[in-house]
């Protein structure tokens, strides 16, 4: 005997979402590498700045006194190299050294902010720590880290540049050497007293607005992040929910389908002769009940088709280069019964080109065109199937023309509607399922292809298809041969 | 001897027409009703045939395929055609590059149209065979 046990609670976990938690959201390794690749290029081109700088004061250096800058000594050259020096270090760790325990973009990171940090202080003492604006680049650098660093490692770098702003201060002022003698007052050390009392009054408001703004930046950094995470969730789950949506139209067409198709191959069975003879009357009825189930199978197959075309918009469908001859004669060999028993001769006379689509669904595009051409044709017309290649602008198309029964005017501008009906069109038709057209649209749609639609009622439609940015085949070969594509003329 | 054919289908209608219509023109034919029962059959070299027929939405989504895929590794030597209610529409399912192999005829069962196929098959394993 055997004994399964079935449970259906759902997991309190399914729809938790990562909360707030700064050390967990760490950025991965392919995403600090490319970060990494930006700030070495922002460096370059500080470099250039510093290089500019430099010759401009070689070149310039009485007008830039005159205006009152005053012509620097040899610490930009030196800032220069050591930065130029840094940067090839950090491209050869990077591109040509293999990853190792020493050798992460996380360390590699690091070393760039360290070194920076080290430049920055000294053009920060060179130009001025409390006379001007240079010591709040620093800010610059604990806003990036934690745009890229996790909430503990950018609070690691805000204490690093406030301890380099506490250092850079305390050399200046030589805090460090204890004052020898307080008891002598005088004027000059009063004046001391002050400005040391001015840079400690700096010291402390830059550090304080250091960690406000680590805190603020940290913050904001980790609720980006948060959502940023929540998006790809949502988006993994949304692109699980399309699996199970198509395995679901499968199998429900499936469902719906095998039932007429047993039906149908009992039909076949009979009109073969292997259940005897059947009478001229039956075989009628027969051949009626087959049409009308065949009309159904190729709706339901068409309704998991059009399923399958719309969840194309949210995947990332795969564009390739096709070959405009090749997936077209493809279209017609699956038509040509269907031409055939019409009596509905296919003329081709097409220029080769290729154009950038999703393969499948050039070729559910044309063979619905076609087929359309062919169905609402009378029997033993003529279908076209032409083509203009404009080699200027790179642009293509082709056009199918019936000689049918038309769309009226007032018609014309629902035809691509999902479901629209036309008494007129369903009278030639029978077996309309009316979501043709909605394929052509949304394969239009995801292919990004215009649609040009001529017709006359009771004269013949044509429509138009446009590619753009097309190319053309390297071997020249052209199907020029005007063919026509009938059961005499195939072997 | 007359080409020995499996045919696998959930569907006793399909099987029935399946049968009808190649015992008619001479094949043996062997029905099975699931993807397993034919699988085991081959442990019995006399019953391996020369042609498989699959559905492939037998019991679960992908057991046609599923079996394909384990027949294909282990007999190479037997043709198989895919005989399914979705025609092409199972083109997705199958790895890249595999459209020129795969077989698929869509349900229902055309008499004329499945004969020419299984013909044309087992002549090109004939061919195949003699040209090795």
């Amino acid at each position: 005997m055997a004994i399964a046990e079935f449970s259906w609670a759902e997991s309190k976990d399914q729809a938790k979402l990562p909360g707030i938690n700064g050390n967990k959201l760490k950025l991965n390794d392919e995403i600090l590498i490319s970060n990494i690749c930006w700030f070495i290029i922002f460096r370059w081109v500080v470099i250039a700045a510093l290089i500019f700088l430099q010759i401009l004061a070689l070149l310039a250096s009485d007008t830039l006194t005159q205006l009152g800058i005053v012509e620097q000594k040899n610490w930009p050259i030196a800032i220069t190299i050591v930065l130029s020096l840094a940067n090839a270090a950090y491209i050869y760790a990077l591109d040509y050294c293999q990853p190792s325990k020493y050798n992460s973009p996380s360390i590699n990171l690091w070393a760039q902010i360290i070194i920076d940090l080290i430049c920055l202080s000294v053009v920060v003492h060179y130009i001025g720590s409390t006379s001007t604006p240079a010591s709040f680049f620093y800010i610059l650098h604990i806003a990036l880290a934690c745009i890229f660093f996790s909430t503990l490692e950018s609070l690691c770098v805000t204490i690093l540049v406030s301890a380099m702003y506490t250092i850079v201060l305390l050399i200046e002022n030589s805090m460090f050497i204890p004052v020898p003698n307080p008891i002598l007052i005088d004027d000059n050390l009063s004046a001391e007293n002050l400005r040391r009392n001015s840079v400690l009054l700096w010291m402390f408001a830059l550090d304080i607005l250091f960690f406000v703004v680590w805190y603020v930046v940290s913050r904001l950094s980790l609720v980006v992040r948060t959502h940023e995470r929540h998006l790809l969730d949502a988006y993994k789950q949304i692109n699980q929910a399309q699996v199970e949506k198509d395995q679901y139209a499968v199998l429900m067409t499936h469902q719906l389908k095998s039932p007429l198709d047993a039906i149908r191959s009992k039909i076949n069975l009979i009109k073969a002769g292997y259940c005897g003879e059947a009478s001229p009357g039956v075989n009628d009825a027969l051949n009626k009940i087959d049409n009308r189930a065949q009309s159904m199978s190729s709706l339901i197959l068409d309704l998991l088709r059009l399923e399958r075309l719309k969840d194309t918009c949210l995947n990332t469908a795969v564009l390739e280069s096709v070959d405009i001859e090749t997936t077209l004669q493809k279209s017609i060999e699956k038509l040509i019964p269907v031409a055939n028993s019409k009596q509905v001769a296919l003329y081709v006379s097409i220029d080769n080109f290729i154009c950038k689509v999703i393969p499948d669904q050039l070729e559910i595009l044309l063979e619905n065109i076609i087929a359309n051409a062919i169905t609402y044709s009378h029997d033993n017309a003529s279908v076209e199937i032409t083509s203009e290649v404009n080699r200027l602008n790179q642009s293509a198309s082709i056009t199918i023309t019936d000689h049918g029964i038309g769309i009226e005017n007032k018609d014309l501008p629902n035809i691509f509607n999902e479901y629209f009906y036309s008494p007129r069109a369903s009278l030639h038709n029978k077996a309309s399922s009316g979501i043709g057209l909605s394929i052509v649209r949304i394969a239009a749609e995801n292919n990004k292809l215009q649609i040009k639609v001529a017709s006359e009622p009771d004269a013949g439609t044509s429509f138009t298809v446009i590619f753009n940015n097309i190319q053309l085949p390297t071997d020249k070969q052209e199907l020029t041969d005007q063919l026509p594509l009938t059961e005499s003329s195939l072997p | 001897m007359a080409p020995r054919i499996a045919h696998v289908d959930d569907d006793l209608d399909i099987r029935e027409a399946v049968e009808c219509i190649l015992s008619k023109d001479g094949y043996e034919v062997d029905s099975y009703l699931t993807m397993q029962d034919f699988i085991n059959s081959l442990q019995d070299a006399t019953k391996r045939p020369d042609l498989a027929i699959l559905d492939v939405m037998v019991e679960s989504m992908d057991a046609g395929l599923t079996a394909y895929a384990q027949i294909h590794k282990r007999f190479p030597e037997i043709q198989t055609i895919f005989l399914t209610s979705l025609g092409d529409m199972i083109r997705p399912y199958f790895e890249n590059g595999s459209h020129e192999w795969v077989c698929i005829i869509e349900k229902p069962v055309e008499p004329k149209n499945l004969l020419a196929i299984i013909h044309d098959r087992l002549e090109n394993t004939r061919a195949a065979i003699q040209t090795a």
